[in-house]
């Protein structure tokens, strides 16, 4: 259950912040805030560079996870399989 | 400047700038689809393309002919808020990859509507295909409008003729092309698509006085102070977090494309398709990015340099722009590339259409079928589906965005909760996916101002058009009916004993790469009673005054 705890929560994770990095102007809409960032209204800029560069790094950081949970269900495939043939060979002697 | 017919004065430039690029197109599309031997090829490429291809090949089938003429006209329009609309389209690839794409491929499936077929059995699939088949149509509607704005630029034709002849030449290419052809073809338009589209922008910067042209996309900060002196209103928000929470249903409709998840399935590998959408990620914010660019420069245009657009013309303003500021042949070029745009994502429209046809719905109910007549069938049906977004673009609504995003919201509500559920919550039974998609789309379609004008929920006329205020009633409706007509049918034996319960279970197993079967894995009443509490919520304060 491990592998499994891991691949659900790694996923409503991301996909929170997926949503959130997409979304600042959702946040910026609940709570304005004034003032420029780089000669543009913070409230504009913000939105746009989140929606370009954070979404770009979570996705090198969601495609490095999903490798890892796709290693990790293996991983526990495997140890099911040892434990499998365990089981059988302690049932046959 | 007054009111005026936008046109190239040199028709040949434009069509000598398309011809070039079709005759690319069309050599690239033959060599790959010598390739295409089965009816696998021919929709997934059998699944063999690497991942900067294919994330150049997702960006452009993203990339419609919206960002082109769409976009900036609607940035005309509404301003910053449309701009703070479109940012979370680039979620799209994304969220399918990390929440169903690689279970799909993992699992083989052709279509999402394929899963939908192995999940919930043959009445649902074929219910999820028609509503996809619905969405594919609305969503090329949009492409076809724009191909015959542009055709009508380059010849100065009327609209019609424009569309009859651009549609028809377009519909011929992808017929014939295949997917193999679209997805290397994907991956030139892309590189097209970027420089026609940024090259004259920065020009055009040049032109207006901005001295970042030679990186619009982000380096116009010096004109915001002239803006804001011609236009103080144009950065505000104007809405209520209200309709910002809308927009999220925007996001899950993407979620539900077909011809967008379908290039998940051509990746060599999963690892290959989660580096496709790294790529994806970068270059679709890239022109993202010089598309609120050229909005922002078509509005300081028009309010600080007299250029004067009529509302007829809106979707036109990135042509009319290069028109006023670029050479014609540099005009002629942003055509072809408009062109490419919406060549690549109609290809990918139509084959989801070809597919959904042949693979959901006639191979379903007669699967007996040669392999030969279903490669037959699936030909018929792309270009059936051309023909009926060229008819049905004879009347265009006022936006070409407009059918676009309603189309994302009909794929938010009938199809992509039937996925995200299916995949992650062994309950769900085909009694809630068909309860959910039909009463879903039903519900979305009644409140939407195209059949009954009076019944909406806002009465904002391009909030409403877009289906923002619908898919956030009708997409948490459908969540909400999936989920609790699943637990209740489940729990009835009369019903829970039509269920094919043991494989789908396994199948979920399967596909999220398990070879074992645990009862507790992807079984979670807790998770799905927050999910029908949350969703309740948003869908109450849907149906409250929007104050708009």
């Amino acid at each position: 259950m491990k592998a499994y705890k891991f691949e659900v929560r790694i996923t409503i994770l991301l996909t929170v912040l997926f949503l959130l990095a997409g979304n600042v102007a959702l946040i910026f809409s609940i709570f304005p805030v004034e003032g420029y960032l780089f000669g543009f209204p913070i409230m504009y800029i913000v939105p746009i560079l989140s929606g370009w560069f954070g979404i770009f790094i979570l996705t090198i950081v969601a495609s490095r996870l999903g490798n890892r949970i796709d290693e990790e269900i293996e991983k526990e495939n495997k140890h099911q399989k040892t434990l499998g043939k365990e089981k059988n060979s302690e049932e046959g002697a | 400047m007054g009111e005026e017919a936008w046109q190239l004065s040199n028709p040949l430039l434009g069509i000598a700038a398309i011809v070039v690029t079709f005759l690319l197109f069309y050599v690239v599309g033959y060599i790959s689809n010598r390739k295409s031997t089965s009816v696998t090829d021919l929709y997934v490429a059998g699944a063999s393309i690497g991942p900067l291809t294919n994330g150049l090949a997702m960006a452009a089938t993203y990339m419609s002919l919206a960002t082109f003429l769409g976009i900036t006209a609607l940035i005309l329009q509404l301003q910053v808020p449309f701009i703070m609309l479109w940012i979370q389209l680039i979620l799209s690839i994304p969220l399918i990859t990390i929440i169903y794409g690689t279970s799909l491929r993992r699992m083989g499936a052709f279509s999402p509507t394929h899963f939908i077929r192995e999940r919930y059995g043959l009445s649902a699939s074929i219910i999820a295909a028609l509503f996809m088949i619905l969405v594919s149509i609305m969503y090329s509607l949009g492409q076809m409008i724009g191909i015959a704005l542009a055709f009508e630029t380059v010849l100065g034709i009327p609209y019609l003729t424009g569309l009859i002849a651009g549609g028809l030449i377009i519909v011929g290419y992808i017929t014939i092309g295949g997917m193999a052809g679209a997805s290397n073809n994907a991956a030139i338009q892309m590189v097209i698509i970027a420089l026609m589209f940024i090259v004259p922008l920065g020009a055009i910067m040049k032109a207006v006085g901005g001295s970042g042209w030679f990186f619009p996309p982000l380096l116009y900060a010096d004109m915001v102070p002239a803006m804001l002196e011609a236009m103080p209103n144009f950065f505000d928000y104007q809405f209520s977090p209200k309709w910002y929470v809308s927009l999220i249903g925007l996001t899950i409709g993407s979620l539900g494309l077909p011809h967008l998840a379908m290039r998940i399935y051509t990746a060599s590998s999963l690892k290959s398709a989660r580096s496709a959408m790294v790529w994806f990620a970068f270059i679709i914010g890239l022109v993202f990015s010089a598309t609120y660019a050229m909005g922002f420069v078509g509005v300081y245009a028009t309010e600080t340099q007299g250029v004067a657009i009529s509302p007829g013309d809106a979707d036109k303003l990135t042509l009319i722009l290069n028109l006023v500021y670029n050479p014609e042949w540099v005009t002629a070029l942003v055509i072809a590339g408009a062109i490419s745009a919406g060549l690549s994502t109609l290809s990918g429209n139509l084959l989801a259409i070809g597919a959904l046809l042949s693979q959901d719905i006639v191979t379903t109910l007669k699967p007996g079928l040669k392999q030969k007549t279903k490669m037959k069938l699936g030909y018929a049906a792309i270009f059936a589906g051309g023909i009926i977004s060229i008819l049905l673009a004879i009347n265009p609504p006022a936006f070409l965005v407009v059918s676009i995003l309603w189309a994302f919201g009909l794929a938010g509500v009938t199809n992509a909760p039937l996925i995200i559920v299916g995949v992650w919550w062994k309950e769900a039974n085909k009694f809630g996916a068909i309860a959910a998609s039909v009463i879903g789309g039903a519900v979305y379609i009644i409140v939407s101002p195209f059949v009954f004008p009076n019944i909406v929920l806002t009465g904002h006329s391009v909030t409403d058009g877009m289906g923002l205020s619908g898919a956030m009633l009708a997409i948490p409706l459908s969540f909400i009916l999936l989920i609790i007509v699943s637990y209740i049918t489940n729990r009835i034996p009369q019903l829970s004993a039509k269920l094919t319960t043991k494989e789908d279970h396994a199948l979920i197993e399967r596909i999220h790469g398990w070879k074992d079967i645990h009862p507790k894995r992807y079984n979670s009443t807790a998770g799905a009673a927050i999910t029908v509490i949350f969703f309740a919520v948003i869908a109450i304060w849907a149906i409250m005054p929007w104050n708009m």
